[in-house]
């Protein structure tokens, strides 16, 4: 078909976040991952001893932990691992007033559109750039009803026992290779604390760019939101595009306690050479309700599984998943529900859509234990196929121990649709649009979960990416 | 090297007393050169293929250090019952009895065909209905075309590999172009010996156009030691051939069911299979659909009814190579006391293979608190021009047709009975064989006795 030729020729490379920042960190450590980056981390950070040692118990388990055989191809990585900087601190110290942002930095958050104007509708905003945040801020109305917004290390010196209790107990260091890797080098991310009854009106916001070259970004989050609190946090993520390959691995740990509501969105749009290994994971009390809301649109390859833990009776546990591979992607990703506790519910909803020589690969584990009756849940997966060189796989797993529960699975794979084609095009509707049309209705019910911002630069991408796709 | 040495690195695992290559050349005798060297290749395979763990993907949930001893097992050693009904266990006949119409029969007692027959029409045709052992002489040529080389040849695993080398009989099937059996043929089988390992293969090919429906039952009493069963089926429908087969598992407690089935399925091919398994301890089952020209099509059904600790594990695959190509699987199953049911399916459509048409449904329902189902259906595709889907579902009875049934007066246990069947019938209506239908659902409601 003549079409797939002009729509492979269109591929990501209009990758608009593709701009370099001069500017010269303040502290690079050596290449690669040895013990003594990681007591030099832990010794620029002004780290208690525990945590030091914590990162040097993980190191070990990373280590004898050997690489991933599932999933996406890992076998360039290790040697990708060993060419890039594990820590780079782009300036002396965080700031919590834009003004005092080193103008290179502050440069770059402009760039990526993140003006003023849109930082204030936003309780608060966090920023990454290298391996620390370089900018905090939290609206003092929040501040004042004991809400935390703060880089992780800076929850680690001001809030030591809270951060204590939960750090590393949702994710521990030997989940997976890379959760061990992370916990060993981490640098970066957020400590947010709801507490008790209060809910945020407006979002939490973090950016996370990569801007050196051979770069490896380890941020940490850590969330707990109190009894009854609510809240929303987005994380967006970029970098440019060099010629050599770059890893980013957070991991990112999240309490809900008992009635409880929050949400995690993630817009990740790296750029085509990263390898983007996320641990999520979120455990959910008694009627806690948790939402993950996962938008894959960048990177080279992406093994993300955003999860949700119901511990508690009556907790909710929801994932939607978008993902988009174009070529040279491939987007491994989905979700895990573990339900522990007795009417719990679930929905995973994942749509993707593979182009040109793109992948995307569901896969998903929905596990019912044991006693955990009248748990309920439901996984949907659709895949949109472009080009006839495109590939999707789906890999759910379901695992029921508990007769009393009612649990289902549909998914289905499909190419745009000749008859909805014709029909739009028989209205009068120029083909290119009519494509992008069906492929916006196709995400829509993901779409509209999107903050506005996110949702216009999604429906940008897909009308770029089908523009002379037909014809 | 030692044998311990040899073990730790995956090499030689799996060779006992019984079991072992002086066995093979035991099974050797008197068989042609080219059999002789299949076997003794495929003998080289076993042994240098490790034991399946849970550590690979298709082995997950199925943990054969657990479930299988294999150093305990003996081949079996007896003797061919005499070609006469009389001599037969009454079990045996009891099936056969119920069995309506058939185009042919074939009778496997402890390993040994022990009878043979087929409508004299079918066979003035040139059908060919054989114990594989009689065929190895009379048929050599077609043998060593299709025996353990396309479709379950030594290297698809450790078991096909065990079984390519000691397989001790087993059926050959061969209908020629053109040849229609409007009656299926049925082959009934009757294993006794505890403790033993029983190795059997069928091969069967449906030649350009021709059709042919195949039944094979399996029926035992309950062992006291643990009795292995291993079957490899070929089946290869030329281009138009219409083929049809099913398996109905019905052993005793204490048995290993192990059955690999490959069906290929060449152009405008239909290749329907069944597996009905209601018997034995554990039941795994490898079937693989290979749709392998323009126009073929495979309906994959599956029915499964577990109680006590009876353990069922289906892996089954759908692979699309050809454009305009279609399967659809339905495997359905219930679950009660302490069983479990494992579905692993994958469908593969591979590049070029546009305008498939593929679809992959299992539901379970689960009966008891302490039956649990893992269901794992799979999709991999890589052809843009497909309609591909699958869902799965886990749940319990429903509540709204129970409560339904019983307010027109029926009875908890009669409106479960009718709920559970109706769930499991729809399998069946889509590939109703007399005599299958009525055996299966007599299996089924017996069981549902227990549960109540």
């Amino acid at each position: 078909m003549p079409q797939n030729e002009t729509i492979q020729d269109l591929g990501l490379d209009q990758y608009k976040y593709d701009f370099i920042t001069e500017g010269k960190p303040v502290y690079r450590a050596q290449k690669g991952l040895s013990e003594e980056v990681v007591r030099q981390i832990s010794a620029h950070k002004e780290e208690p001893e525990w945590m030091l040692e914590f990162r040097l118990k993980a190191l070990e388990i990373y280590n004898s932990k050997p690489m991933p055989k599932w999933g996406g191809d890992l076998d360039g990585l290790e040697q990708v691992l060993d060419e890039i900087y594990f820590y780079v601190r782009p300036q002396d110290r965080m700031q919590h007033s834009w003004d005092d942002v080193p103008e290179e930095i502050k440069d770059t958050f402009e760039k990526l559109g993140i003006p003023e104007a849109e930082r204030r509708v936003l309780a608060g905003v966090g920023a990454q750039y290298e391996s620390e945040m370089v900018y905090h801020s939290l609206r003092e109305e929040w501040e004042n009803q004991g809400v935390i917004f703060d880089s992780i290390e800076d929850g680690l010196k001001k809030h030591p026992d809270l951060f204590r209790e939960y750090f590393g107990t949702i994710i521990p260091t030997a989940d997976n290779k890379f959760s061990a890797m992370n916990s060993a080098v981490w640098s970066g991310g957020s400590f947010v604390y709801i507490p008790k009854g209060v809910s945020l009106d407006t979002p939490l916001q973090a950016y996370f760019r990569v801007n050196q070259e051979r770069m490896g970004q380890f941020e940490r989050t850590l969330i707990i939101v109190d009894e009854g609190a609510q809240a929303h946090y987005i994380e967006g993520c970029t970098a440019p595009v060099y010629s050599t390959e770059s890893f980013h691995s957070g991991v990112i740990e999240i309490i809900v306690k008992k009635n409880a509501r929050f949400r995690y969105t993630t817009i990740q749009n790296w750029s085509n050479n990263m390898y983007n290994l996320v641990t999520q994971r979120a455990i959910v009390e008694a009627g806690g309700h948790m939402e993950w809301l996962d938008g894959n649109l960048g990177s080279k390859l992406t093994m993300k599984y955003p999860s949700c833990y119901l511990m508690g009776e009556g907790a909710h546990g929801e994932i939607l998943s978008i993902a988009y591979s174009g070529d040279g992607q491939h987007q491994d990703t989905g979700g895990k529900v573990v339900h522990a506790a007795p009417y719990t519910t679930s929905s995973i909803v994942s749509k993707s859509i593979s182009k040109g020589h793109g992948r995307s690969t569901y896969r998903g584990l929905l596990k019912v234990h044991e006693g955990a009756h009248h748990a309920r849940s439901n996984v949907e997966c659709d895949a949109l196929l472009i080009n006839d060189t495109s590939r999707t796989d789906t890999y759910p797993y379901i695992e029921i121990e508990e007769s009393d529960a009612n649990v289902g699975h549909e998914a289905s794979v499909s190419k745009i649709g000749e008859e909805q084609l014709f029909y739009l095009t028989s209205r009068g509707i120029p083909e290119d649009e009519a494509m992008a049309m069906i492929v916006r209705g196709f995400i829509e019910p993901i779409a509209k979960e999107l903050p506005l911002e996110y949702a216009v630069e999604l429906n940008r991408l897909i009308e770029l990416e089908m523009e002379g796709s037909v014809g | 090297m030692t044998t311990t040495e040899m073990n730790e690195i995956g090499l030689m695992e799996g060779v006992t007393e019984a079991l072992n290559a002086g066995a093979v050349e035991r099974i050797s005798i008197g068989e042609p050169e080219w059999l002789r060297e299949r076997r003794a290749h495929a003998w080289d395979v076993y042994e240098r293929t490790p034991m399946p763990t849970t550590r690979l993907e298709e082995w997950r949930y199925t943990d054969l250090s657990k479930k299988l001893d294999l150093s305990a097992l003996r081949l079996s050693e007896a003797e061919a019952s005499p070609d006469n009904p009389d001599a037969w266990p009454a079990q045996l006949r009891a099936t056969m009895k119920e069995d309506h119409g058939a185009s042919g029969h074939i009778v496997i007692i402890d390993g040994h065909v022990v009878h043979a027959d087929l409508n004299d029409d079918l066979a003035a045709q040139g059908v060919i209905l054989m114990s594989l052992h009689e065929a190895v002489q009379s048929h050599g040529g077609l043998l060593q075309e299709h025996l353990a080389t396309r479709a379950v040849p030594a290297e698809e695993g450790k078991f096909a590999a065990l079984n390519a080398a000691l397989w001790a009989d087993g059926i050959f099937l061969y209908v020629p172009k053109g040849v229609r059996l409007d009656l299926p043929v049925r082959v009934t089988r009757w294993l006794s010996e505890s403790g033993a390992a029983y190795f059997s293969r069928v091969l069967i090919v449906a030649e350009p156009n021709s059709q042919v429906s195949y039944v094979d039952e399996v029926v035992s009493d309950d062992f006291d030691a643990q009795t292995l069963t291993s079957t490899a089926v070929e089946v290869v429908a030329r281009a138009g051939a219409q083929v049809q087969y099913v398996a109905v598992q019905r052993l005793g407690r204490g048995a290993f069911y192990q059955s690999e089935q490959r069906t290929l399925a060449d152009r405008d091919a239909t290749l329907d299979t069944l597996n009905v398994a209601l018997g034995a301890s554990v039941s795994r089952v490898d079937l693989n659909a290979r749709l392998l020209g323009p126009g073929a099509n495979s309906d994959m059904l599956g029915l499964y009814f577990g109680d006590g600790d009876q353990h069922f594990d289906f892996n089954t695959s759908q692979d699309h190579t050809e454009p305009n190509t279609g399967s659809d699987l339905l495997y359905k199953g219930a679950l009660d006391g302490e069983s479990r049911a494992v579905f692993r399916g994958i469908i593969r459509v591979l590049p070029g293979a546009q305008r498939t048409d593929a679809y992959q449904t299992n539901r379970n329902l689960l009966l008891s608190p302490g039956a649990r189902a893992d269901s794992l259906p799979n999709l991999e595709i890589e052809a843009d021009d497909v309609k591909c889907s699958h869902g799965a579902t886990v749940g319990e009875l429903d509540a709204d047709a129970k409560f339904y049934l019983m307010s027109r007066g029926l009875s908890r246990v009669q409106a479960e009975r009718l709920v559970v069947t109706g769930f499991l019938g729809e399998v069946l209506s889509r590939l109703p064989l007399g005599g299958v239908v009525e055996k299966v659902n007599r299996v089924i409601e017996q069981k549902l006795l227990n549960h109540s």
